[in-house]
């Protein structure tokens, strides 16, 4: 009775995950076939494709891009949210709730929405932003703050925060000093977390990259898009290439936040 | 002048007044325990004392010195937190010597006094250890030595035994006690463990309802409850009110009186009892428990619970639930008591 149960189980879960995984399946093969037109089976695999994408000096400059625009965003929210979540924890710990609410605003408007309120606003700015990455950068930052904020809130609610502070004062450490010798240290975990998990999510964003700045300053999403009316076989590869990007920061990100060792 | 005083410290949150007006002396070198159940304030005092949160008023001195404003970092107050509070990214001898980086001593005398104060707590071999790598026991030694290493003038401990097992209790006890008599360290103890009050301390302080309801000696305190809280917390005191007291022994005072479960005698036939006891009266067994050496029954005299402990000699004196017995009640030890709690001290 058990066994049966736990193999309908098992069928069942698998099934689900052989469908879903059919069609990343199909691009992967794709992508290392030579042609495959009205067979079943592709003519003969190769790994032109792929030699072909990263010989393309336009993909490796989209792809530089999506990695400065993301790791800036992503570090100008942590050095904002570290201090920030720093004096919430410490102290006023009854604005954490607060916090959570005000970090999931530029969630509640739907990028298509908020991009045109984007462009808007940053038209009148002192300097021109529209079509340069900064507003990219802005824009990523925003989105990548809930990510972080609830990591680096984690990890403070994991390491006691409030006595450990506590204890370095009374050893004689001034507040920065306790922030940088005991604080810091222990943030590893939540900080590798909430990066590698929001790299990946900014890597994904495509409304935002393609209507703020679009082809003025491809990234590798915006390039991806373009690159539509190619070979099949060329845009499964980058596809691809993309996929496995995305995943292994994914897997990072949430090992990280499940490993204890850190 | 004492070394530590303080007189009329407040504290509230918002509108949860924790405590209110609390004074005390302590001299130096005496190993004071603050007594009281879960959430009466203890913690909320030390950290009051260690000047880790604003308090609303008070005047502290220590050693003729007054720190009512001075920062904590200035304050030269150890402490052992009840959680230990371990920095988690150092190593045993690195959580130690913290205290010492920040005042900058130097690397050889440091090393010297480190090693020195690992030896005095028995950690040695373990310096190299992260704290994860720790026994509750051991980490609890680790934030001792580290709050000892810098020498303060007054170390507080918040209840640092409360989450370990009866038996390493028992050794850190007497562990602590040595160490602080060995150097004659000025010390506040929070618990809420009567035992280990009673056990470990020159003078206890007793604190309920946001103020010191007794201090004194733990036999002082123990002996001679200055109310019925008091009597109840210390030890499994029968409370009789004055009305049972009059009626049971004739006693015609205003005031209830507490008796302690070991000053009650089960008569045994044939025994003669001194001239202090009171005449057997009549009640039946209702209830046993075994506590190792001593039985702890309940008894009841007509509607009057009475609360007994006798030596447990063999198992064949176990007096059966529902048995008749004649209580003998020794008159020295009627303790009058007032039932309310705002006694002062
Ligand atoms: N930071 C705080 N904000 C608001 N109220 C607090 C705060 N800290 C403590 N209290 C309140 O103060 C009272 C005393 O708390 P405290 O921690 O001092 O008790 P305690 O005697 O140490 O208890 P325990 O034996 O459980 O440790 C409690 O009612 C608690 O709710
Ligand atoms: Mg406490």
């Amino acid at each position: 009775m058990q066994n049966a149960n736990l193999l309908y189980h098992k069928t069942v879960v698998y099934s689900i995950i052989s469908l879903l995984a059919l069609p990343i399946a199909a691009t992967l093969i794709y992508s290392f076939s030579s042609r495959w037109g009205a067979t079943i089976l592709p003519d003969g695999f190769t790994l032109k494709w792929y030699g072909q994408l990263f010989s393309d000096i336009r993909f490796l400059e989209a792809f530089g891009r999506s990695l400065l625009v993301c790791i800036t965003a992503l570090l100008l929210a942590l050095v904002l949210v570290i201090p920030l979540a720093f004096v919430v924890f410490y102290y006023y710990p009854g604005y954490d709730r607060l916090m959570n609410v005000l970090i999931l605003l530029p969630f509640a408007v739907p990028p298509v929405v908020s991009s045109v309120g984007l462009l808007q606003f940053y038209a009148d700015a002192p300097f021109p932003m529209l079509g340069t990455p900064w507003i990219l950068i802005g824009t990523y930052f925003t989105i990548a703050l809930p990510f972080i904020y609830r990591a680096i809130a984690n990890n403070f609610m994991a390491i006691n925060l409030k006595d450990l502070v506590d204890a370095a004062h009374l050893l004689g450490a001034s507040t920065p000093k306790a922030f940088f010798h005991i604080i810091l240290p222990n943030l590893k975990k939540g900080v590798l977390a909430s990066m590698f998990l929001s790299f990946s999510f900014l890597l994904g964003e495509f409304v935002f990259a393609n209507i703020l700045v679009g082809t003025r300053y491809e990234t590798l999403q915006v390039y991806l898009y373009n690159m539509r009316q190619t070979s099949g076989h060329f845009t499964s590869a980058l596809v691809m290439t993309y996929f496995f990007f995305i995943f292994i920061c994914t897997w990072l990100g949430s090992r990280i936040s499940k490993s204890n060792a850190l | 002048m004492s070394y530590v005083s303080v007189e009329g410290l407040s504290k509230a949150f918002g509108q949860n007044q924790v405590f209110s007006d609390i004074g005390f002396t302590i001299e130096q070198g005496e190993f004071i325990t603050l007594l009281g159940p879960s959430g009466c304030g203890k913690s909320t005092l030390l950290r009051s004392i260690a000047g880790l949160n604003p308090v609303d008023s008070s005047s502290l001195t220590v050693a003729g010195q007054e720190i009512t404003h001075l920062a904590p970092q200035k304050r030269e107050i150890g402490m052992v937190f009840q959680s230990y509070a371990l920095f988690p990214n150092m190593s045993v001898s690195d959580n130690i010597a913290f205290g010492l980086k920040m005042k900058s001593v130097p690397a050889e005398e440091m090393a010297r006094k480190v090693s020195r104060i690992i030896e005095l707590v028995e950690l040695k071999g373990k310096e190299d250890c992260y704290p994860h790598q720790l026994s509750g026991g051991q980490c609890q030694r680790v934030a001792l030595a580290r709050a000892l290493v810098v020498e303060p003038r007054i170390l507080l401990l918040d209840e640092p035994l409360s989450a370990l097992d009866a038996k390493i209790r028992k050794n850190l006890r007497i562990q602590i006690r040595a160490i602080q008599k060995e150097l004659n360290l000025t010390t506040i103890f929070v618990t809420h463990d009567q035992e280990e009050a009673m056990l470990m301390s020159d003078r206890i302080f007793l604190m309920h309802g946001g103020r010191i309801v007794q201090s004194g000696t733990p036999e002082s305190i123990y002996t001679q409850p200055a109310n019925a809280f008091v009597a109840g917390f210390m030890g499994h005191y029968n409370i009789l009110d004055k009305d049972s007291a009059a009626e049971l022994f004739g006693l015609n005072g205003t005031q209830s009186i507490a008796i302690r479960p070991e000053a009650i005698y089960i008569q045994e036939p044939g025994r003669a009892y001194s001239e202090h006891m009171t005449q057997p009266t009549p009640a039946i067994i209702k209830d046993h428990q075994l506590l190792g050496n001593v039985i702890r029954y309940k008894a009841m005299i007509g509607q009057q619970e009475i609360t007994l402990d006798a030596l447990n000699r063999s198992a064949g004196h176990l007096i059966p639930v529902g048995s008749s017995v004649g209580l003998l009640f020794d008159r020295q030890e009627f303790q009058p008591v007032s039932l309310s709690v705002s006694t002062p001290a």
